[in-house]
């Protein structure tokens, strides 16, 4: 009995295992090697902030490009169980108690992954705004 | 209801928001379904139902409101009605993980339909999409959990149940 349910568990491991896996190779958003142009632009009007900047990069993922420039960004992160979140931009950092958040937008439409999932792309052009939830 | 009832529902609901902090640390890993399924065998639907809205109530108080609450309050009740709809046929352990592997499984959809409402329809599916993978995780994590541990908290919540009455 005790061995049925151990081989049970195994094939539920084995199963989830593959299906992550199955994902993470499929349908997980792809990164592209290479030298592109990208353009960060940062908003926070409470702040009177509009900064453009443009960096070359070989990154693959926007996380990555703002940890080398964390400094000239003024960037500060929060790490979670579910991975490193924007908290600051240009010195200023969110007021939790007042909802406040980043928003990114890339090319204009709200980004569906957090920072270490969206992928850098050439010519791409990549928003953050302070809002409130 | 009696008083022994509002002090079990308390402490029961406390319970279940303690073994939810324990693993907040692990993503995806809970213990809260497999409570609520020995709750709904041992204490009965009329009380698990309102230990289920206790405990989300208390997470308002701990997380603040949200979209996310909305869902709690209809998924934690309808898993209560499940499992003693299923109490009535089944006895085995592998019926309950069964149902608890499901909701795992599950469990970004019901947020998404949710987020489709407020965000729009397009959203919801990439809400649901992005959180495939900690579906599976929770899902087969749900499994396991209540495979491994529903025999033997049952057994021990019913019997102390017979000392309670």
């Amino acid at each position: 009995m005790k061995s049925k349910k151990l081989l049970v568990i195994l094939s539920i491991l084995l199963i989830a295992m593959l299906s992550y896996l199955g994902y993470n190779t499929f349908f997980a958003p792809q990164s592209i090697e290479g030298s592109k142009d990208v353009t960060l632009q940062i908003v926070i009007d409470t702040q009177d902030i509009e900064e453009t900047i443009s960096y070359n990069t070989e990154h693959e993922f926007l996380y990555d490009l703002m940890r080398e420039k964390e400094e000239e960004l003024g960037a500060s992160f929060e790490d979670s169980s579910l991975g490193f979140m924007l908290t600051g931009l240009m010195n200023y950092t969110v007021n939790s108690d007042k909802n406040e958040y980043f928003h990114i937008l890339v090319n204009d439409e709200d980004a569906m992954n957090g920072i270490q999932e969206i992928p850098l792309n050439d010519q791409d052009y990549y928003r953050f705004e302070l809002r409130k939830w | 209801m009696k008083i022994r009832d509002i002090v079990l529902i308390g402490l029961f609901s406390a319970i279940i928001t303690a073994g939810k902090l324990a693993l907040n640390f692990i993503p995806n890993v809970e213990i809260v379904t497999l409570l609520f399924i020995v709750y709904t065998l041992s204490l009965g639907i009329r009380r698990s139902i309102l230990i289920s809205i206790v405990f989300v109530t208390t997470d308002i108080f701990i997380y603040g409101f949200s979209t996310w609450i909305l869902v709690y309050y209809i998924i934690w009740p309808v898993l209560i009605i499940t499992t003693n709809f299923f109490s009535k046929k089944f006895k085995s352990e592998y019926i309950y993980a069964a149902i608890a592997g499901i909701l795992g499984l599950t469990f970004g959809i019901y947020f998404a339909i949710v987020e489709s409402f407020f965000y729009g329809w397009a959203y919801g599916l990439t809400y649901w999409a992005r959180g495939i993978p900690w579906d599976i995780i929770h899902g087969g994590s749900n499994y396991i959990i209540t495979l491994t541990l529903f025999k033997p908290l049952t057994n021990i919540l019913k019997s102390q149940m017979k000392r309670f009455k």
